[in-house]
């Protein structure tokens, strides 16, 4: 059942999506480092989706998943380069999760309220799908830890004010603030794909002060894991988003596109490959809806895990697929750059990448699932 | 027990009555059957559910059924899946009964019910014919009015278990001149009527599961019409929605799934990365089918009609199920061509029984490729 919420939440998606969120304007964002428009961001704030999921304790509106979904799936929609899921989902998940109250209410209000940015830079080997690999070092000194280090493919880096980094200590792994400008802190950009960009963290001998320390050892790495999952959860929505609209348009081009003096939707070739299409998109928004429905009634770490993987592995083989088969149905003018079939092609490819592919998905959700029944 | 409103039942209360006394009265011999079972097998179970008062959960108390709302009733056959029940000749329940319930007079209501929920009449369906397969509507069977009876000519075939049915619900043509949906008509004919043939045609599995059936001037009273005369392709379409969630069901590939797992365990197969990604890749099919279907469960507990996008859940279903029994096979290797069921390092393993199983999914209750052109028309919307 849909709540009160949820159907408020799609109609001022819907709206806002259909005010200004056009195509040409993430043309025109590809490629820039800003990467995305602080003024939508604040908006988005203004309109409380920065914090949906945060607790109302912190500033947010404390609502699930279920909801946050949607502000998701709309924003894939319209291909939004704002980093939503990265940073409001992401690295404010971790924050969210992390036991320093003090910091939680210092920081949490700001990034609901679209003042302060934060993106989460835990990775270091492409393919890593929990904190296990990480070998950036958080060393102790009296004021807080020193930290040394590379952190890879951190998305929503471009645009960040700070980082929620993972280092390792004796005490086990540690979570804390970095300021993007303070000292020892450098960023590379890699363009991706989709005209965004991942961050490359170099730590030298970054100072991560006291206060700043957001959780150490087992409530650090439960903070870390737990975000990864929920951010994978809401990636998978706005993956729905992203093929559900190139669905609709290579749908559309079928009614329309004349060949041989008929339109090419009456081609039963092509009809059961959009049918086909139209499965996988049905599968994903049923295994979402479970899978969503499943994570906000908070199970335990190892099925939190197995539905993580269930859903980003079925929600990016989808998307991937839906936005490929796409250029084919379009045929030659799907593949030109003005068209925007190539622009969900390349985020869905982003997307399905981050956090996790569906091959690796499917073996987290092996390894997950013989064991329980062995 | 037929005094008891079980839809005033909480849900839970339900599903324990209806599996603490499957798990009591079915037999274990029949459980998992990868064929479809012979009436001669499953007479005694269906005498139990009559005699229980559950022989007919979908009809209405009046006629002898439980009444169940659509939510109890998925409960039911969800109960019925979890414990393997083999699906006897059911047709009589499931489609003539609701048929005549809708559009039957009251004396074929009066005849038919009754016998029809004892078992004393069992039903096949005669709808397809040789040149009529996907394209049904182009049956050529004839029935001519003389007098007050029709003259039957023609032929049938994959009439399922037709020679285990003491009946044969019809689809005849009785206007040559109509359009070709126009002029069709529902039959209840008996089998043992002169003129009837029937001989059962052996499948790759080599069991007698279907049946041609032949008509040389069968001679039946007028009022064997159901409906009225050329109208029968309206009381035949009827019935397909709720067929089409049943047909979908994640328990059904549940059997084979667990022979793959047993199999892949006793070759120890699941340190074998390459197998892993296959066997996970098809589990997450069928679970992802799961939430699917049960999308499809909620709307029809709320009492919504099913639309056409329900022909999704069924593709998915039986081409994922298809799926498993290859992956079957082919991890059996020179084992997985042996007939029968045969030891694998301790694991009784069938192979071939499956996998035959699941090849006609795909055929029949509408063609994997009839529901593709049903989704394009219907829910796409696309031109033809």
């Amino acid at each position: 059942m849909v709540s009160e919420h949820a159907a408020l939440l799609k109609d001022s998606v819907a709206d806002f999506i259909g005010r200004g969120m056009t195509i040409g304007r993430v043309r025109a964002l590809r490629g820039t480092p800003g990467e995305y428009d602080r003024a939508v961001w604040r908006q988005m704030a203004e309109l409380g989706w920065l914090g949906i999921s945060i607790p109302e304790a912190y500033g947010g509106m404390g609502l699930g998943l279920a909801e946050t979904a949607i502000v998701a799936e709309g924003l894939g929609r319209a291909l939004a380069p704002e980093p939503y899921t990265a940073c409001a989902v992401l690295a404010a998940g971790a924050i969210a999760a992390s036991d320093n109250e003090a910091l939680k209410r210092a920081l949490l209000p700001a990034i609901a309220g679209g003042e302060r940015i934060a993106a989460l830079a835990w990775q270091e080997e492409a393919g890593a799908l929990d904190g296990n690999h990480i070998a950036a070092r958080a060393t102790p000194f009296e004021g807080g830890y020193r930290l040394n280090g590379t952190k890879r493919y951190v998305s929503g880096a471009a645009g960040a004010d700070a980082y929620v980094v993972a280092a390792r200590s004796d005490e086990g792994l540690v979570l804390g603030i970095v300021e993007r400008d303070a000292p020892g802190v450098s960023l590379e950009l890699a363009a991706i794909a989709d005209g965004r960009h991942f961050g490359t963290l170099a730590l030298d001998d970054a100072l991560l002060p006291r206060e700043k320390v957001a959780a150490v050892g087992e409530a650090a790495a439960e903070a870390l894991a737990s975000a990864l999952d929920r951010a994978r959860a809401i990636a998978g929505a706005e993956l729905y988003g992203v093929m559900s609209r190139a669905l609709e348009m290579s749908v559309d081009y079928m009614k329309t596109r004349v060949q041989f003096g008929k339109p090419i939707g009456s081609f039963q070739a092509l009809q059961h490959r959009a049918v086909d299409l139209y499965i996988q998109q049905q599968l994903a928004s049923a295994v979402l809806d479970d899978s969503l429905r499943a994570l906000d009634a908070g199970p335990d770490a190892p099925t939190r895990e197995a539905i993580a993987s269930r859903l980003k592995a079925r929600c990016s083989d989808a998307a991937v697929r839906i936005t490929r088969e796409a250029i084919q149905i379009h045929g030659a003018i799907g593949f030109t750059d003005e068209y925007d079939a190539g622009l969900y092609l390349k985020r869905a490819l982003v997307l399905a990448a981050w956090l996790g592919n569906s091959t690796q998905h499917r073996r987290r959700y092996a390894a997950l699932a013989l064991k329980a029944e062995a | 027990m037929a005094d008891i409103d079980y839809n005033a039942l909480a849900d839970d209360d339900f599903r324990m009555r209806v599996r603490a006394f499957v798990e009591a009265r079915y037999p274990q011999a029949l459980r998992f059957l990868p064929r479809r079972v012979r009436m001669s097998e499953i007479r005694e179970w269906w005498n139990t559910l009559y005699e229980h008062g559950w022989v007919a959960p979908n009809w209405p108390r009046e006629w002898g059924g439980m009444a169940l709302d659509p939510g109890k009733m998925v409960i039911y056959l969800e109960e019925m899946e979890r414990h393997g029940v083999a699906r006897a000749a059911d047709q009589g329940i499931t489609q003539v009964g609701p048929i005549l319930m809708k559009y039957g007079t009251d004396a074929q209501k009066d005849y038919f019910l009754p016998r029809t929920a004892s078992g004393e009449i069992i039903w096949s369906q005669g709808y397809s014919e040789p040149n009529a397969g996907s394209d049904l509507a182009n049956l050529q069977t004839l029935a001519v009015v003389d007098g007050d009876d029709f003259v039957i000519n023609g032929q049938k075939i994959w009439t399922t278990l037709a020679h285990d049915s003491t009946h044969i619900y019809l689809l005849v043509r009785t206007d040559r001149e109509a359009k070709k949906q126009k002029g069709i008509s529902f039959l209840l004919v008996d089998a043992t009527t002169p003129g009837i043939t029937i001989r059962p045609i052996r499948n790759i599995a080599g069991h007698d599961e279907f049946c041609e059936v032949f008509f040389d001037n069968v001679r039946v009273p007028r009022d064997t019409l159901v409906g009225g005369l050329n109208e029968g392709w309206t009381v035949a379409k009827a019935l397909l929605g709720f067929e089409r969630l049943n047909i979908g069901s994640p328990r059904r590939p549940q059997y084979a799934l667990m022979r793959l797992e047993m199999l892949a365990r006793a070759k120890g197969l699941l340190d074998d990365a390459g197998f892993v990604d296959r066997f996970i890749a098809i589990k997450l099919d069928l679970e992802d089918l799961a939430s699917l279907y049960g999308r499809y469960v909620e709307q029809v507990k709320r009492g919504e009609p099913l639309g056409h996008d329900v022909s999704s859940l069924k593709i998915w279903a039986m081409e994922a199920w298809q799926r498993l029994t290859d992956l079957l096979v082919e991890t059996g290797a020179e084992d997985g061509v042996i007939e029968g069921a045969h030891d694998i390092n301790g694991a009784e393993i069938d192979f071939l029984a499956p996998f035959y199983y699941a090849r006609p999914s795909t055929i029949y209750g509408g063609s994997s490729e009839i529901q593709r052109n049903i989704l394009s028309k219907y829910v796409l919307e696309l031109p033809s």
